[in-house]
């Protein structure tokens, strides 16, 4: 980064002064500074897409800036953690937590279910809205012999499909379906085992929570 | 374009669109399975399991409900059980709102009682013609009072010392206030300008004729009526920023509005108005028509170039905006119909006169989309700053000499205000300071006796059924504000609901990725801010706020 060309552009992030080249996005700005912006749906391995909403930033705007995709600007004064910003954060791990089912395959193996890390950190405990996860509506597919899919843990973060299509270049998954009932998809909505998937693990590895994970586990898990 | 326009061939020869078929359109276009996918499962139009014969959809959207009431659908359900080959969908605001209850039967539209559509749906009364109107109304912004005229403000700018003419459209629009009506009133002067300004080519000039909002069909309107205004502008459009190329995105349910456009279109032709070397001058440009494969969120103007480049609509993150990232990431002018067609009869009579033409302070004309508990609703063209007891007095005042109760001024989006507000003016600002906004244009009365809690929650559950999904606070805060004013209305409120659902409405207005996010709750909180005798009683099962 440090040989090209591009302007500086020079912000404060929570009051601490930063220097970043310009396109450089407020989350990476902040990384730099130490600050940590919760992100579900970002990782520095991946095209920013901005859905999951949680590393939204107060910029002084008519609306919150989804800092994973946000560009700097001259001049900008970024809260990334103030209580309003928590508020909000704190709101939409609530929203996906009342969907979510009891367990959670990856916090059960592995302990990194970063949605659940997300309710640890704000310490939600009550969720006062209707239970979307009772029965598990939006079932499972167990049809892969590798990877398991639990739709219900799903919050259509669209990392399993970039992992897909735009790293691997596998070019399997989609999201199907419109507003509250989108899910993933697998080819023309096939089951995952019938699909054109080659299993190379690439979405149970960038998925965070416990949608996509690996087979045995999850048959493990339901056995508990 | 390309891949949802022949997947909408295939669902339209076929009435179906199969895994076998987009197997096939995937080895021929070189795309993967799982976009055809994405796309087959986002938008409406596209079916996996063949239909019935006959296709009736009933609107169940704000104006719909007041005038069939909640139970409609289900009555013409019930009706029609039984009969062979028919099927019954609910389905969206279909843009009919002034000749509610709204119905289509095989994508024509239809009108009247449960007895009414059932005859149409099951033949014993023919369909009725659905034809563009070979008598279209005169309209105060059309400049031109017979087709010979046409085109006239076009052949008068495109003269050479074109830099010096563009410099002077740009300030005429600038000076005639001009804003974007499809309802987010950035000023069009400025809109033109920066990308004229945009680097970068080839540049697209786009009119969004996808208006969906329940309550709104002004546009409807103009495209019928007055198409030839709409395409002057747009080669205006092509000419200001360099482009050679419009497309007009129209919403999938205007069929004969589409097919007025494109007479019009072909007539402009003919006339050297459209194609190369227009009237002569080194100008070339044409225009053509995408018909939607549905959804209101298309309407959000990145959605819409989504749709364009063969992408599941959902919005961009803002910024780059259109203007200079539009269409293929190239700089793109994107107006509204009635912005564009706008536009001719200010730069034939100049920016004074347009604002000679509103009252008082007030620029301009505005169209109107008049629904709801009014006598005679409709499309009225008056002038910027009319009040809105004024307006409602020109359509003739409320039925069965009821009293106002409450109006929503401007779509689905906009604040429900009480009928103390009636004075205020139809102007962007003035709604604003009154506490609601004047969005598309679209006024619903609403009569004394109306449930003005069963309206808002109607409009909510709109924007929850058009949610495209793409972030978590449309997509499960939409949902679940409707579960928890149903619970509450079941006699089940959440503890502290009011301050839940201002505190979920934040976060759905603070965070979403566009528009329909942001304000998929704004009807609701408005209601229990401005009639909290009507609604809390009902959300809390007691008269005390919070």
């Amino acid at each position: 980064m440090a040989d090209d060309n591009r302007k500086l552009i020079n912000l404060t992030i929570d009051g601490k002064p930063v220097q970043v080249p310009e396109g450089t996005s407020i989350w990476d700005a902040a990384r730099r500074l130490g600050i940590d912006i919760p992100v579900l749906c970002h990782s520095p391995r991946m095209r920013p897409v901005g859905v999951c909403r949680m590393c939204v930033v107060d910029i002084g705007q008519r609306t919150m800036a989804a800092s994973c995709v946000r560009p700097c600007e001259e001049g900008m004064k970024v809260e990334a953690s103030s209580a309003k910003v928590d508020q909000h954060r704190k709101m939409l791990t609530s929203l996906l937590l009342s969907d979510y089912p009891e367990y959670s395959a990856r916090e059960m193996s592995t302990s990194n279910d970063q949605l659940l890390a997300l309710a640890k950190k704000y310490a939600i405990q009550d969720i006062p809205f209707a239970d979307g996860a009772t029965g598990m509506p939006r079932g499972t597919d167990m049809s892969s012999p590798v990877i398991a899919v639990d739709h219900q843990a799903c919050i259509l973060c669209d990392k399993c499909i970039r992992g897909c299509d735009e790293l691997q270049h596998n070019d399997v998954i989609t999201r199907t379906g419109k507003g509250y009932t989108a899910r993933i998809a697998f080819d023309l909505n096939n089951p995952m085992g019938e699909s054109t998937c080659v299993a190379c693990g690439e979405c149970m590895a960038v998925c965070p929570t416990g949608a996509l994970t690996n087979k045995s586990v999850f048959a493990e898990m339901q056995v508990r | 374009m390309k891949l949802l326009t022949k997947m909408m061939h295939l669902q339209e020869q076929h009435g179906v669109v199969t895994d076998s078929m987009l197997r096939d359109l995937s080895k021929s276009e070189g795309v993967p399975l799982h976009r055809l996918e994405g796309l087959r499962g986002f938008y409406p139009v596209f079916r996996r399991t063949p239909g019935s014969k006959t296709h009736v959809q009933v609107c169940r959207d704000i104006v719909c409900l007041m005038k069939g009431g909640p139970q409609f659908c289900r009555k013409v359900k019930s009706a029609l059980t039984g009969k062979p080959g028919v099927e019954i969908e609910e389905v969206s605001c279909v843009g009919r709102c002034d000749t509610a209850p709204a119905a289509t039967i095989n994508e024509v539209p239809v009108t009247g009682s449960v007895e009414n559509i059932v005859a149409y749906a099951t033949g014993k009364k023919p369909l009725p013609a659905h034809v563009p109107t070979t008598t279209p109304r005169r309209w105060p912004t059309d400049p031109y009072t017979n087709d010979k005229e046409h085109y006239g403000v076009l052949k008068k700018f495109l003269k050479p010392g074109d830099d010096r003419q563009r410099d002077e459209v740009i300030k005429i629009l600038k000076a005639a206030d001009l804003r974007g009506l499809g309802g987010a009133a950035f000023p069009t002067g400025m809109k033109w300008e920066f990308t004229r300004q945009a680097p970068g080519t080839p540049k697209y000039v786009i009119c969004n004729a996808d208006e969906s909002e329940p309550g709104t069909f002004k546009d409807r309107v103009i495209l019928e009526e007055l198409p030839h205004l709409l395409i002057e502008a747009m080669i205006l459009g092509g000419w200001m920023i360099g482009a050679e190329e419009g497309i007009v995105y129209i919403r999938h349910e205007y069929a004969k509005e589409k097919q007025a456009l494109q007479a019009a279109i072909e007539k402009a032709r003919g006339a050297g108005a459209l194609g190369k070397k227009i009237f002569g001058s080194e100008v070339d440009f044409d225009l053509q028509i995408f018909v939607s494969p549905g959804g209101y969120i298309m309407g959000e103007e990145t959605a819409l170039l989504e749709a364009l480049e063969d992408k599941r609509g959902e919005p961009r993150n803002k910024p780059p905006f259109p203007t200079n990232h539009g269409l293929w990431g190239k700089p793109t002018l994107m107006n509204n119909v009635e912005t564009f067609s706008a536009i001719p009869i200010i730069l034939d009579r100049g920016a004074s006169w347009w604002a000679a033409q509103g009252k008082g302070n007030y620029k301009g004309l505005k169209y109107m989309c008049v629904s709801g508990d009014v006598a005679k609703p409709g499309v009225y063209c008056v002038p910027w700053g009319t009040t809105v007891d004024e307006l409602l007095t020109l359509c003739g005042g409320i039925p069965e000499a009821k009293g106002l109760h409450a109006f929503s001024p401007g779509g689905a989006s906009t604040n429900f205000l009480p009928a103390s507000k009636r004075q205020t003016a139809l102007d962007f600002k003035a709604m604003q300071e009154a506490g609601s906004s004047l969005g598309t244009g679209a006024m619903v009365f609403m009569a004394e006796g109306r449930d003005v809690l069963e309206l808002a929650i109607s409009e909510v559950k709109f924007f929850r059924n058009e949610s495209c999904g793409k972030c978590v606070p449309c997509r499960v805060g939409s949902h679940k504000a409707v579960d928890l004013v149903e619970a509450a209305l079941a006699g089940k409120p959440a503890p502290r609901l009011v301050h839940l659902l201002e505190d979920l409405n934040a976060t759905l207005a603070q965070t979403s990725i566009c528009g329909l996010g942001q304000v998929a709750m704004a009807p609701l909180m408005s209601v229990i801010s401005y009639f909290p005798d009507d609604v809390l009683p009902k959300l809390e099962g007691s008269g005390r706020r919070k």
